[in-house]
């Protein structure tokens, strides 16, 4: 009863706080989203997929799908049926908030409820459920390879208090009703229990104490849930009305962010998906353990955790509450002091504007901007370049000599100001440029290019994508080899920007097209990644030799990136050629013109 | 004598050690992988600081084992450790059971396209030194464009000193080949600026110091203290390469007909095979491992194993040759100390 | 100050008994690889700030050893952190930690 209050004013408390810490017009959003009808449709449908079915989970897991759902969804049907029980029966009890909880203790049997039997079957099914799922819970703990996890959360103090009295509540209520069965009625699980108990048990002594038991064991798990991981579960309520509303982080700690951190769950998904994990030593920087230290406030281990990350995102794209780790991580460095600031008033943009204008603007023109880590990757440029001439297109490079760095990097580091002062200069030459392509090769410049910049109509466009058109357009037309390509997805890339089906339509074309152990939005970041500012170039090898072995499994011929930076990672170690998907398309393609010239 | 004496290579540390021995009233065998002897050398033009022909060398090597047992296009299939003998499996079906094994295995030079920022095997106009000097041995090279030379670049420390690229030793001999390289690239061109982009000089040997000041007094070859760090093509396709003149602290930039990659020394990757069978300890930076490095660089962990050469480091042919020889005497006195 | 009708250059020597460590030494705390620059240029000729303002990250870790931090905190303010010269350190200096940890001991002079 104690714990029923606590956590309901918690909770309110809570809510109140983190709506009231968000910025001014993301607040206006949020309550304008829960009067629209058809967000608040999808809230109700993402709180039930999310919440109590944990849809995402079983999609990654069927097992701990049913874990979680079994627990979450078992536990909900028991109090929905518990009120309507209390609300047939004893209608005048319904207001009190304890009672469904309780019911069989308060209620005796009789003709009335005798006729609940369905409702008694019921409740004991989903005791069960919830029963089966504990059952899971705790195989788990022990042996969490069962589950295909690897590695598991090591929870905390409090997060052991909260478990354990999860665990208890139900097999405590199991036999409190057990013990009750025969005077408040049961089904088929107390009832059965209720006659062994009576086998040798012959009294009812033995009720009240679990009763007792039963009740104290909620009470704790409530009074303890505000400092466990179990926080996540009234979070989580509000977290999806906020990301439905189009709420996004802004501040590290507060608001959004908050939501965030105490909506995660600390299942662990994210440690065996984290690239960093083949290293022992890293498995306290994944984003569970991120999440707790800034529950705690503990200010070193954030930093040291923020600023390690690879921001990959991929703890994101397999959270199954959807914590946003990465960015979590661009915010917390977002709040760093830093006494020297960046000025970029000296750069001159005319060289560059003269550098990147067309002599005749038309439509058509494009408007090629390679990147910086491009310029270390010559072959990159020379193909795109030779694909680009060999169909006639009309292109001009942007930075030929060099240009101004994209803000991406910049961004990632947490230092928005600067990262805006480039994005200025950038969009002042490309506007000016006369094109109406932008074509990048790198997917670092990609994303930012897609997400912060605004370009009005120009389109903005990865050569992956530009060289799947061609193709799919009969531009250019493909040999098609005996080679066998895998596909690396880039970071920003795939989890970034969502391109997917691109690459490997032009690697079909190309040749065969194999998959790697784990691709798409599972794929493993190459190790290079601008993202971790902590992490050297010695510790890297390991995560790189572990992506190349997860690329290698169906035993390619040739591994295909479409990202400089992956490119030179894994040509570092690679046992067999890596090659980015320019190479590909130069190497393979046969103009339209000379199609003509055959027929 | 009836005491078999395994080599594996037959570069110049193989022959110069096959060679005394014989003398010494051995008969060694030595196995090598390709279908030539002399190894890198035999594919050397000529040999700083003397501008010694090299052909000159591994000829006069190769006549001084004409009595050995020399298998060539032979690989090592394995090796069996016996009770106090080795039983090496040739791939040319014959095995034979030895007490000795002479490491000769040498080195390789670094593949020059894992540092894909110099543009190796994407610009036409990027060579190698390797590829250099069988330029300039046989003058078939269509990368190398006679007629017009007016410009040419040599990289120092490709894949050498660099911890990106697996390597972080100096491979010792690269400043003064390229010092030699740009000395022949003048005397062949004398119109042509030629560039040497370095970032430490070691001219540690015999006479390289001279060979240097030559290079910059006669010939007027101008060394720049940076690193290449990117090349690019312009529309002409001609390369351009940017360095930081380190000395004036400003970036530069210079358009060439040629760029020479100093392609650095690591260890050769069949030697780490075949000493992965015995097993041989390999030492920390990549190479075989001495049983001391100042004391006893010829000998290894393991009884009757001997080293000469670069397999476990680099190093240059006189210092080859050294090792050869004293190789060959500590084998030498092996076995007559094991016969007492 | 006496107007003397003439200046005194400023000695052009680094004394280097005079420079101040105290900073660098807590630069090389947080990060140690700054000790391993052997001054090969590769970062400066990369960077694509240096072809605007002279940004240099070998000439930054000089500077700063030599007690010219002024220098070094004109170039860093170029800095647009893109990391080609991590790419490109043959030593594999973090150069982009160090630089954001350069911004967080030193001080911009502000005049």
């Amino acid at each position: 009863m104690i714990g029923m209050i606590f956590i309901l004013t918690w909770c309110t408390v809570g809510m109140i706080r983190i709506i009231a810490n968000l910025p001014k017009d993301d607040r206006k959003r949020f309550f304008l989203s829960l009067v629209n009808p058809k967000i608040m449709l999808k809230n109700i449908r993402d709180i039930f997929c999310d919440c109590l079915f944990h849809v995402k989970l079983w999609k990654r897991n069927r097992l701990l799908g049913y874990m979680h759902s079994s627990i979450a969804f078992g536990w909900f049907m028991l109090i929905v049926i518990g009120h309507i029980e209390v609300f047939f029966y004893a209608p005048h009890r319904a207001k009190l908030l304890y009672f469904p909880i309780f019911f069989r203790y308060f209620m005796a049997e009789d003709d009335s409820t005798m006729g609940g039997a369905f409702f008694f079957f019921l409740m004991d099914f989903f005791l069960l459920v919830v029963l089966s799922g504990i059952a899971l819970a705790i195989v788990k703990r022990v042996h969490s390879r069962f589950f295909g996890m690897r590695r598991t959360t090591n929870p905390s103090f409090m997060d052991l208090v909260g478990l354990y009295s999860l665990w208890s509540i139900f097999p405590l209520r199991l036999f409190a009703e057990g013990f009750t069965a025969d005077i408040s009625g049961g089904s088929f699980l107390t009832e059965s229990l209720n006659h062994v108990f009576h086998a040798f048990l012959g009294n009812h002594m033995n009720m009240l104490p679990t009763w007792w038991a039963y009740s104290l064991a909620l009470g704790i798990f409530f009074c303890a849930l505000p400092f466990t991981r179990y926080m996540h579960i009234p979070t989580e309520i509000l977290l999806i009305p906020l990301r439905n509303a189009g709420v996004r982080i802004r501040h590290p700690r507060k608001g959004y962010a908050e939501a965030e951190v105490y909506a995660c769950p600390s299942c662990g998904v994210c440690i065996d998906a984290c690239p960093m994990g083949v290293m022992k030593t890293h498995i306290k920087d994944t984003t569970v353990y991120l999440n707790r230290q800034l529950r705690r406030h503990n200010e070193t281990r954030i930093e040291e955790i923020s600023d390690k990350c690879l921001l990959c995102g991929k703890c994101t794209a397999v959270c199954p509450v959807g914590v946003e780790g990465d960015r979590l991580r661009i915010a917390q460095r977002s709040a760093r002091k830093y006494n020297i600031s960046p000025d970029y008033s000296c750069i001159d943009t005319d060289i560059l504007k003269k550098e990147a204008s067309f002599r005749a603007p038309a439509s058509g023109k494009v408007l090629y901007f390679a990147g910086c880590m491009t310029a270390l990757t010559p072959q990159i440029r020379k193909s795109v370049e030779s694909v680009l001439t060999r169909c006639g297109t009309d292109y001009e490079f942007m930075d030929r000599d060099g240009g101004i760095c994209c803000g991406r990097p910049m961004l990632m580091a947490g230092r928005f100001d600067a990262a805006e002062e480039m994005i200025a200069k950038n969009t002042d030459i490309i506007l000016g440029s006369g094109a109406d392509t932008l074509l990048l090769s790198c997917p670092i410049c990609y994303r930012i290019f897609r997400e912060n910049y605004n370009l009005g109509k120009m389109r903005i466009v990865h050569h992956t994508e530009y060289f799947a058109e061609l193709i799919g357009s009969g531009t250019i037309g493909m040999l098609h080899g005996s080679d066998r390509y895998v596909f690396h997805d880039p970071c920003e890339l795939g989890r970034g920007c969502g391109i997917y089906d691109e690459p490997r339509a032009v690697l079909s074309a190309a040749g065969e097209l194999v998959e790697a152990e784990k691709h798409h939005r599972e794929s493993i970041c190459c190790g290079g990644s601008l993202g971790s500012l902590t992490l050297g170039f010695g510790k890297r090898q390991a995560m790189t030799e572990n992506a190349l072995h997860n690329l290698t499994a169906a035993s390619p011929d040739s591994i295909v990136t479409a990202c400089p930076l992956c490119l030179s990672t894994f040509h570092r170690y690679a046992d067999r050629p890596v090659m980015d998907i320019a190479e590909v398309v130069d190497r393979n393609m046969i103009p339209a013109d000379s199609n003509d010239i055959d027929d | 004598m009836k005491e078999n004496i395994v080599i594996i290579g037959g570069g110049i540390a193989g022959l110069e050690a096959a060679g005394q021995l014989i003398r010494l009233g051995y008969s060694p065998i030595i196995v090598e992988k390709q279908d030539h002897l002399g190894g890198h050398v035999a594919e050397w033009h000529c040999l700083f600081p003397d501008m010694t022909p090299a052909s000159d060398v591994v000829s006069r090597l190769t006549e001084n084992v004409s009595e050995a047992n020399i298998f060539v296009n032979t690989e090592i299939l394995f090796i069996n450790h016996l009770k106090d003998s080795y039983n090496v499996m040739l791939s040319n079906g014959i095995s034979i059971v030895t007490r000795i094994i002479l490491f000769t295995t040498g080195f390789r030079l670094f593949d020059a396209s894992k540092k894909e920022e110099y543009g190796y095997g994407v610009y036409d106009q990027v060579i190698t030194n390797r590829d250099l000097e069988q330029w300039f041995s046989t003058g078939n090279d269509d990368r190398v464009n006679s007629r017009e030379l007016n410009a040419v670049g040599f990289v120092h420390c490709v894949g050498s000193r660099d911890e990106k690229a697996g390597n972080g030793q100096c491979s010792k001999v690269c400043c003064i080949t390229a010092v030699k390289q740009a000395i022949e690239m003048k005397q062949r061109f004398p119109e042509a600026q030629v560039y040497c982009f370095y970032m430490d000089l070691r001219m540690f040997g015999k006479k390289y110091e001279d060979f240097y000041i030559s290079a910059q007094r006669d010939y007027g070859v101008r060394f720049i203290r940076g690193r290449v760090s990117e090349v690019s093509e312009n529309i002409e396709g001609k390369v351009i390469v940017k360095a930081e003149d380190t000395l004036a602290g400003k970036p530069v930039k210079v358009t060439l007909d040629l760029l020479v990659l100093m392609a650095g020394i690591v260890c050769n990757p069949d030697c780490t095979k075949v000493a992965s069978m015995i097993p041989l300890q390999m030492d920390s930076d990549g190479f075989l491992k001495s049983r001391d490095n100042i004391m006893d660089i010829t000998g290894s962990s393991r009884s009757g194993i001997f080293y000469a050469g670069a397999c476990t480091g680099a190093k240059t042919v006189p210092e080859t040759l050294a090792e050869a020889r004293s190789a060959a005497l500590d084998i030498h006195n092996y076995i007559t100390s094991s016969r007492i | 100050m006496m107007n003397f009708g003439f200046k005194i250059a400023p000695s052009a020597t680094i004394n280097l008994d005079n420079v101040d460590m105290e900073k660098f030494t807590l630069l090389h705390e947080m990060e140690p690889d700054v000790y391993k620059c052997m001054a090969c240029g590769s970062c400066s000729a990369t960077c694509p700030a240096g072809r605007f303002t002279g940004m240099s990250v070998r000439k930054v870790i000089l500077d700063l050893q030599r007690g010219r931090e002024k220098e070094a905190v004109r170039m860093l303010k170029g800095c647009m952190l893109c990391g080609k010269c991590s790419m490109v350190c043959p030593r594999g200096i973090n150069t982009r930690h160090l630089i954001l940890s350069v911004c967080r001991i030193y001080n911009e002079d502000k005049q």
